[in-house]
């Protein structure tokens, strides 16, 4: 898996001197570029020092030259509102950090991520580059912030702290949802009226109060700088959401949104993106009486930007997002779009890098053997900003112990 | 325990007075009616269909190029190339699939169905360790939505079972995926019965936070034991009772206790065992815990970790049903690898199977499979369409006790069958006409033959 089939490797070997950086060319691929350049065919691109360096140049000048002839170049796909890294063992509690009773609104995960948990190789298996990673709060509406990190499964992996400030509104077996609502706007409210208060008192005194945390975030969200994620699924719950965004100028992502379909058109204008599940076909409450199959293809149509995500366990189960993909295509979801939904979306509505193959993003890359949302698709080989990652995790060590015949006990193959 | 002390002592006076008794007319023998809410199940209506240039999996391990399926009063009739026969129905199947109706031997539909509301939680019994009494078809809502989005994945036949909370859970109940406004409208007929039992986290966690037993995982098999133990004396009773009464003697029946009625259908033969259970060594001695009380240890569902023990299996002749991928959201989840199935299969005599154990993958049990079928021949097997397919018709109707009845697509058997659109094993696919006993049920492109939902009729 992690080795290329040898007539894919060309080594090129034509900068000698050290100067020069590395320079990786894939050439003769099909490249789903994810942006308006939509798919090009027998394409070249060019990697160095961890970018994209060029796509079709006119003089291809490599140290290694991947002859992809036949093979798929995306960019790798990218997962959210998952607890990647925050969870190792759904039932085993001391392996979970995605919620904390005492945490406030600004309640900032990204300090427990592990780059090392076992969910992160077995998920680049689904060709996943990134993750927008978010708090789960079951009790209350306010979950925190959610953070994004690559999967190359280094310390260092948390690129971006505080992506997005994440809202749940919906249904609740406890209490009404227009507390939920009512308690938001108000201190959407306080923070607006501080900041104007603020604002008139430009000169008087310099140091003013230092801002709290949940200060500082209403304050970003107020400023459209950071988007909030407000999870809810009924269409009379997104109206309500869509006046918020009218009201207060928020940056505002539905997620869940199993009845968004009703408004299709409303949401395109507001320009409010959804994060959907391609599977999720159920009524499973009265708030999802119209999530079909073909929901996601119904709201791209309709002009919203449509960003697919996995339903049910997201954190173990990401590796499938690109099935999920292939769904929503065989439920009328234009194949390019569909490819968007993984990548430039997410990118796009969470402000972060990568999801696109353009000149000076991030190399995150995958090379597939075929169709990527196929089933019997593989991952020949995939990069993260430009380094070669492997798609072994300790699945496949299982896997190899329990399939080679041995004379001592399974525990002495390794 | 104390309910059976005692009909045990009502026995042992009865024995020591049967001289007396016997003398008088016998008394109207007690009978238990072992089916007392019978399958009213009837086919829709059906018209002879012949089905044309397909691709036609068997479900028995044969691929079939431009073949055609001729289908007679519910039964498969014929399968070959250019069958020359009479059909009130002609479908031109050029460039599709055709293969056995899908079979999902771990569903929870009508008894956990949508909406997942407080009122239709009606899937474990969870008050105490061994609920063999409650029998799960008494919870299935027939108008669960779910039924109809996972016949248009081309499942007709489903095994509806209890939750996994109790060592034993209850009774489960084979259905014919057909639209019907009772439960029994839905039952398969003369399907063996299922008993649901657990192993592992779940009932130890659930009793053990009560503070009551199991506690532990030893506090499972012991629980099993005790039970079988009772149940075995239970038999025994009744045994005794039938020999006397045949002898004609005038002997007291035993009480009659409907929990232990469940497990003595399990050590008769008559109701099949439906185990939860992840780990090797667990699976390994619940095999034993069969062999201690003379019954045979049936299907492991969720097995994680059947790889570990394929030929155990296999020697056994247990079925394993199995994820393709799901696994980390508990410990005993954790050793998952996604060639389990293909693993377990490769041994002879083995039964390998693809189970959901949920309302949205069971609309899609062909890519489930498929997706076992593509990595392991990634890593070095060499299976095929024709095999994978077995895993979702064949070897689900072996476990469920119905293979006579339905599961492949050979002649005399009941007509359930599905037409993909393309290869099943192709995330693309989807069914385009279902057929139960031989009628449409479903048909992708006619609206007449989509049910819906009572739940979902002028929802808006």
């Amino acid at each position: 898996m992690t080795k290329l089939k040898l007539s894919m490797i060309t080594g090129a070997l034509l900068a000698s001197s050290a100067a020069f950086a590395q320079v990786t060319a894939i050439t003769g691929v099909t490249v789903h570029t994810a942006t308006e350049q939509g798919t090009l065919n027998n394409a070249t691109v060019l990697i160095e020092d961890g970018k994209i360096k060029a796509i079709n140049p006119e003089n291809v000048t490599a140290n290694e030259t991947i002859n992809a002839n036949g093979l798929v170049l995306t960019p790798g796909f990218i997962g959210s509102m998952n607890q990647l890294g925050l969870v190792e063992v759904g039932a085993v509690a001391n392996s979970r950090d995605a919620s904390d009773e005492k945490a406030g609104l600004d309640f900032d995960p990204s300090y427990a991520f592990n780059a090392r948990s076992s969910l992160i190789p077995y998920a680049r298996k689904g060709g996943i580059t990134q993750s927008v990673v978010s708090p789960v709060n079951y009790d209350g509406a306010y979950q925190g912030l959610a953070f994004t990190a690559n999967l190359s499964g280094e310390f260092d992996s948390v690129t971006d702290k505080h992506t997005a400030f994440v809202i749940y509104l919906g249904a609740k077996s406890k209490g009404s949802r227009a507390l939920s609502f009512q308690q938001f706007i108000e201190k959407l409210e306080g923070q607006k009226a501080k900041l104007a208060k603020k604002d008139d008192k430009k000169d008087d005194k310099k140091d003013a109060d230092k801002p709290s945390g949940e200060e500082r975030v209403l304050t970003q969200l107020l400023n459209g700088e950071m988007p909030v994620v407000i999870s809810a699924s009924r269409a009379a719950d997104i109206v309500q959401i869509i006046k918020l965004k009218a009201e207060y100028g928020l940056d505002i992502i539905i997620s869940g949104a199993a009845d968004a379909v009703l408004l299709a058109d409303e949401l395109a204008k507001a320009e409010i993106p959804v994060i959907v599940s391609a599977v999720s076909n159920l009524p499973s409450d009265f708030d999802a009486m119209h999530a079909t199959l073909e929901n996601a293809s119904k709201l791209e149509k309709a002009g919203v930007k449509v960003l697919l995500t996995i339903a049910g366990d997201s954190s173990h189960n990401l590796y499938q997002l690109r099935f999920d993909a292939g769904i929503a295509v065989s439920n009328g979801m234009s194949y390019n779009s569909a490819i968007k939904a993984v990548t430039s979306n997410v990118a796009d509505a969470f402000a972060i890098d990568g999801g696109k193959i353009a000149v000076g993003q991030p190399a995150d890359l995958v090379l597939w053997s075929a169709d990527p949302f196929e089933l019997s698709t593989t991952v020949e080989k995939m990069w993260i900003n430009g380094e070669e990652v492997t798609t072994e995790s300790r699945h496949d060590k299982l896997r190899e112990r329990y399939t080679t015949d041995s004379e001592l006990p399974r525990a002495y193959t390794k | 325990m104390q309910k059976f002390a005692p009909s045990i002592l009502v026995l042992a006076l009865s024995a020591a007075l049967a001289g007396c008794q016997d003398k008088g007319p016998q008394k109207d023998k007690v009978n238990i009616d072992k089916n007392p809410y019978p399958s009213t199940y009837k086919a829709m209506p059906a018209t002879a269909t012949l089905i044309t240039n397909a691709t036609v999996l068997t479900g028995t391990g044969e691929r079939l190029d431009s073949a055609d399926v001729y289908i007679v009063d519910g039964k498969i009739s014929q399968i070959g190339v250019d069958l020359n026969v009479q059909a009130d129905t002609t479908v031109d199947a050029q460039g599709k699939w055709v293969t056995p109706g899908i079979i999902d031997v771990h569903s929870h539909l009508g008894a956990y169905p949508s909406p997942a509301v407080e009122s239709h939680q009606d899937g474990n019994e969870m008050v105490s360790p061994n609920t063999a009494q409650v029998w799960v078809e008494h919870s299935v809502w027939p108008q669960d939505p779910g039924f109809n989005r996972a016949r248009e994945g081309g499942i007709t036949t489903l095994q509806i079972l209890p939750g996994s909370a109790n060592l034993f859970g209850g009774r489960s109940v084979t259905l014919k995926n057909v639209p019907a406004h009772t439960m029994q409208g839905m039952k398969f007929p003369d399907a063996p019965y299922g008993l649901k039992m657990a192993c592992g986290e779940n009932p130890k966690r659930v009793y053990g936070a009560k503070g009551v037993a199991p506690y532990t995982r030893m506090g499972n098999m012991a629980g099993y034991r005790q039970a079988w133990i009772e149940a075995t004396e239970y038999k025994r009773a009744w045994e005794r009772y039938e020999q006397e009464y045949a002898a004609g003697m005038n002997p007291d029946a035993p009480k009659r206790d409907i929990r232990l009625d469940t497990l003595r259908g399990v050590l008769d033969g008559e109701i099949l065992i439906h185990n939860h259970c992840y780990k090797a060594e667990e699976m390994a001695m619940m095999i034993d815990l069969g062999k201690e009380f003379n019954y045979h240890s049936g299907t492991f569902h969720h097995g994680i970790e059947a790889y570990k023990v394929a030929d155990l299996l296999a020697e056994n002749g247990n079925c394993a049903a199995l994820w393709p991928d799901w696994w980390g959201f508990k410990m005993e989840a954790y050793d998952m690898v996604q060639e389990n199935v293909a693993i377990v299969d490769a041994v002879k005599n083995s039964c390998a199977v693809v189970h959901s154990d949920s309302d949205t993958t069971i609309q899609r049990l062909n890519q489930e499979a498929g997706k076992v079928m593509y990595t392991a021949n990634q890593k070095g097997f060499n299976l095929k369409e024709q095999d994978a397919i077995k895993w979702i018709t064949y070897n689900a109707a072996k476990s469920l006790g119905v293979a006579d009845k339905t599961g492949s697509l050979e002649q005399g058997k009941q007509a359930d069958v599905v037409i993909w659109d393309k290869n099943p094993f192709s995330v693309y696919a989807k069914a385009e006409h279902v057929y139960i006993d031989g009628a449409k049920v479903y048909d992708r492109k006619d609206e007449k033959y989509q049910a819906v939902s009572d739940f979902m009729l002028g929802q808006r």
